[in-house]
């Protein structure tokens, strides 16, 4: 594929004496679905927190479209072109579903556009159009994961990082929210996945990297990586049902 | 000299503010609920044990025990209604405007019974002093000391020993698994309460007979109470010893060296440099979880 | 509502404040009075504390601030401009000042939240009114003198009831603009949720400290033309306990975070207490507090949260039977 928008080397982060993410690389090429898995505790959500600058590196350098995020705070991360969507849902609750999406359309990048126009793509794109003046307290998990999304790609990002946004979803929704990701992917917007279930992240992602406390420990296609001896022993503790052929 | 004197002052005040805290602290750790009626509590406590002295010449140690049981009893009832009835309504921070509320009724009440004017319990040991060499220190004083030590000592080993102790442990740091694992988190928590209020009564005693006080003063006894906390670290008797010595040291320092006219400023910055530097107090949360 | 019709009720307003004094007498002008200034102050505590989330329990260290700096300011430097112009420079001044201090606090204070940022304001408040007290050169103990400047023939409660009334519409019309602006947004997004909000682009810390400090310069500003209105004050007739606290009281009974629920707010609490039960001053702290613990049992929204929520009822009533 093509260019590299995001990348890492040697990403270290301490947290007093522990060690959260040890000497990752990665590289995400643009346009890509890609994966991030690894047994609970691995580090998954503390390499986005990295990503995002919640937290600071404690060594190496991650470079968005080849310049360094060091010293750059989390909004202006965004505003660069990185969203994420977080696995604990959490909306603006008082705010309605369209409010919601409003903030990250009105805050996001900084570019001359129409506001409305970017909420409505958003609505359009993970299919919440029908609930979009409803205040967002009370709403499904489904919905609410959906509105995480929308409201993250209303910042108009070039990458979205993608925390579990299945977990907890029916066989129903996952698909739903499996068409959804394709769809934020076909409007030119790097996905970069973390998920559990094996067979959201096998069917959609281009590459998948495996991380096992902290550090990387697979890197590959979904076929490779789910027939690697490593990704077995550490991630599932033993031998996984052939992947659907 | 002055110096030691200044910090055996400071100390003894310490060990009465500790008390005076250590039921806010309990409260706060294990509810999550800062209660702004704390000060009431500490308030009323010193009348009572004003009233029991002048009408049955109970003196304010003893009277300690009925009204703790009283403020016990007060506590959990009022934790069981209104505040209660403010979280499941509103939320935490209703919670926090309830018991402001409910704290400006019993200021005015307390001054409608009582006066506006300040009050002072005086037993017969009142004026009687001992002197170590070239220190010298109230036997009021002292005695509020060695109670408030007591009273401290006691609900560290209920929190420890006991099993009412180890299940508002386990509620603070996990409700819903508490609830789980077959608690009455409800009636815990109006225990807790309970107890909270006891404590700050019985504190309210210890300091009628060292300080005077008006139903006013009650503002002043709930901030010093978040100001120990915040020093010390939410929801620990230890806690609590710490942050009120602390406080006690700061006070006695600051009135000696400072101007006695520049003590609430000077706690207040320390309360305000505190919570910029270490939010989570010195010892840190007594129960892991921050809130 | 249409645009022509918000103007014409806004110039019907004005006639009505213009003409009341008249009507009603130094009393309830002095009544009056205190309501646009109260009114004004709960306008801008909820700048802060209703959009952005930030509870201040300290707010009365910028009215005792603005009141002293004004203060000073015609003692040291004199009074500049005649009659009720003089007046101009002084409260500017203690604008500016308490902007100042605001940005000078607002960085290490607004980075702690919720109840720690409440306390950690009680303890700025408490902390400045002992030093203003204290130190000499202030005066807070013996108290300053403000001589204020009434036009020639106007009787003072008139003339600060009509200052204090354009102040009220200044500062409602400062809150609507913000809350209908990007920056309004930015505060909802923060008090919702902040961490999200900085996913989101939203550079949170600016917008905070943007808010704190333009609601410093407001009850600094409103301050001062207080300390013009008594005349004379001590440390403990501007840095009091109870202005702090009326600022959220009002808010909440007329609905945090709204437009208006401050100014109804307001109108209702001292309804209550200055006109209503006038007689029963002994308990006005009673009577303040249990409609406190009502209000938030009975309507947590305050006023305007019940009605909206009455009304979204209907419609959600209507909508049902239609379909």
């Amino acid at each position: 594929m093509n260019e590299i928008i995001l990348s890492g080397r040697g990403v270290v982060k301490h947290f007093a004496g522990l060690t959260a993410t040890d000497n990752v690389d990665f590289d995400i090429p643009a346009g890509s679905i890609y994966g991030l898995i690894g047994p609970n505790g691995a580090g998954k959500s503390t390499l986005f927190n990295l990503i995002t600058g919640y937290y600071d590196l404690t060594g190496g350098e991650i470079r968005f479209k080849g310049t360094s995020l060091a010293g750059i705070p989390t909004y202006r991360r965004n505003q660069m072109g990185i969203a994420r969507a977080f696995q604990i849902s959490k909306p603006f609750p008082a705010l309605t579903v369209r409010e919601n999406i409003r903030v990250g359309a009105i805050f996001g990048r900084p570019e001359k556009v129409d506001h409305e126009k970017v909420v409505d793509e958003a609505l359009a794109i993970t299919g919440i159009a029908d609930i979009a003046d409803r205040t967002a307290e009370g709403l499904t998990v489904g919905t609410l994961r959906k509105l995480e999304i929308a409201r993250a790609i209303a910042t108009r990002p070039s990458l979205l990082l993608a925390d579990e946004p299945c977990a907890g979803l029916n066989p129903t929704e996952t698909q739903e929210m499996v068409n959804c990701l394709r769809n934020v992917r076909g409007k030119g917007i790097t996905v970069w996945l973390v998920e559990h279930d094996m067979k959201a992240v096998t069917s959609i992602c281009d590459r998948i990297l495996v991380i096992d406390a902290g550090r990387k420990i697979a890197e590959g296609t979904p076929a490779e990586v789910v027939s690697n001896p490593n990704v077995i022993t550490a991630y599932l503790g033993a031998p996984i049902e052939e992947p659907a052929a | 000299m002055l110096f030691l004197q200044t910090t055996l002052n400071g100390l003894v005040l310490g060990g009465i503010y500790s008390l005076a805290a250590v039921g806010f602290s309990l409260v706060f750790g294990v509810l999550g609920i800062v209660n702004l009626t704390h000060g009431i509590f500490v308030v009323a406590g010193a009348y009572a044990a004003m009233v029991l002295y002048a009408k049955l010449g109970m003196d304010p140690l003893l009277a300690m025990l009925p009204i703790g049981a009283l403020l016990f009893a007060v506590g959990y009832a009022y934790q069981r209604t209104v505040i209660q009835w403010a979280i499941s309504r509103a939320s935490l921070v209703a919670s926090l405007v309830v018991t402001f509320g409910v704290a400006m009724i019993g200021r005015n009440l307390l001054q409608l019974v009582f006066g506006p004017d300040t009050h002072t319990i005086t037993p017969s040991y009142s004026f009687s002093s001992l002197t170590f060499g070239p220190l010298q220190i109230d036997v009021v004083r002292l005695v509020a000391l060695g109670a408030s030590l007591v009273l401290l000592v006691l609900l560290a080993l209920i929190l420890l020993k006991t099993h009412f102790g180890r299940a508002i442990r386990a509620t603070a740091q996990q409700p819903l698994a508490a609830q789980l694992s077959g608690l009455n988190v409800r009636n815990l928590h109006g225990l807790t309460f309970g107890l909270g209020a006891a404590l700050a009564g019985t504190s309210g005693a210890i300091i009628g007979i060292v300080q005077p006080f008006s139903a006013a003063s009650e503002v002043a006894w709930t901030l010093n109470a978040f100001i120990v906390v915040v020093l010390g670290g939410i929801g620990s008797p230890a806690g609590a010893l710490v942050g009120g010595l602390l406080l006690g040291l700061i006070n006695a320092y600051t009135a000696q060296y400072i101007g006695p006219s520049l003590t609430q400023a000077a706690m207040f910055l320390v309360l305000v440099v505190m919570l910029m530097v270490r939010p989570n107090g010195l010892l840190g949360n007594a129960f892991g979880e921050s809130r | 509502m249409n645009r022509s019709l918000a103007l014409l009720l806004g110039l019907a307003a004005i006639v009505v404040i213009a003409v009341l004094p008249v009507w009603i007498g130094p009393f309830y002008t002095r009544v009056a009075q205190l309501f646009f200034f109260s009114a004004a102050l709960a306008i801008a505590w909820n700048i802060l504390g209703g959009f952005s989330g930030y509870w201040s329990f300290g707010h009365t260290v910028f009215i005792g601030m603005g009141a002293f700096a004004a203060a000073h300011f015609v003692t040291q430097i004199g009074p500049i401009g005649s009659g009720p112009f003089s007046m101009v420079l002084p409260i500017l001044f203690a604008g500016l000042l308490c902007g100042l201090f605001a940005l000078v606090i607002a960085y290490p204070i607004l980075r702690l939240r919720g109840i720690y940022f409440a306390i950690a304001m009680l303890g700025v408040g408490q902390v400045i009114g002992e030093l203003v007290n204290n130190i000499r050169w202030f005066q807070g103990g013996v108290g300053v003198f403000l001589a204020a400047p009434a036009p020639g023939g106007m009787p003072p409660e008139d003339f600060f009831y009509y200052i204090f009334a354009a102040l009220l519409v200044a500062c409602l019309i400062i809150s609507v603009v913000v809350r209908n602006s990007r920056f309004g947004y930015a505060l909802l997004a923060v008090r919702e949720d902040e961490d999200t909000a900085m996913m989101l682009g939203v550079a949170t810390e600016r917008y905070k400290i943007l808010a704190f400090v333009l609601s410093a310069t407001l009850v600094g500003i409103l301050g001062a033309v207080y300390g013009y209105s008594v005349g004379y004050f001590t440390t403990y007739t501007v840095f009091r306990l109870d202005f702090s606290l009326n600022m959220i009281v009002f808010c909440l009974i007329g609905g945090i975070g709204t437009l208006f629920g401050p100014v109804i707010g307001t109108a209702v609490m001292l309804f209550l207490t200055q006109v209503l039960l006038s007689r029963f001053l002994d308990i006005h702290l009673l009577i303040t507090g249990a409609l406190v613990v009502a209000i938030i049992l009975l309507v947590p929204g305050g006023i305007l949260g019940a009605l909206k929520q009455k009304f979204a009822g209907r419609a959600a009533v209507r909508k049902s039977v239609e379909a």
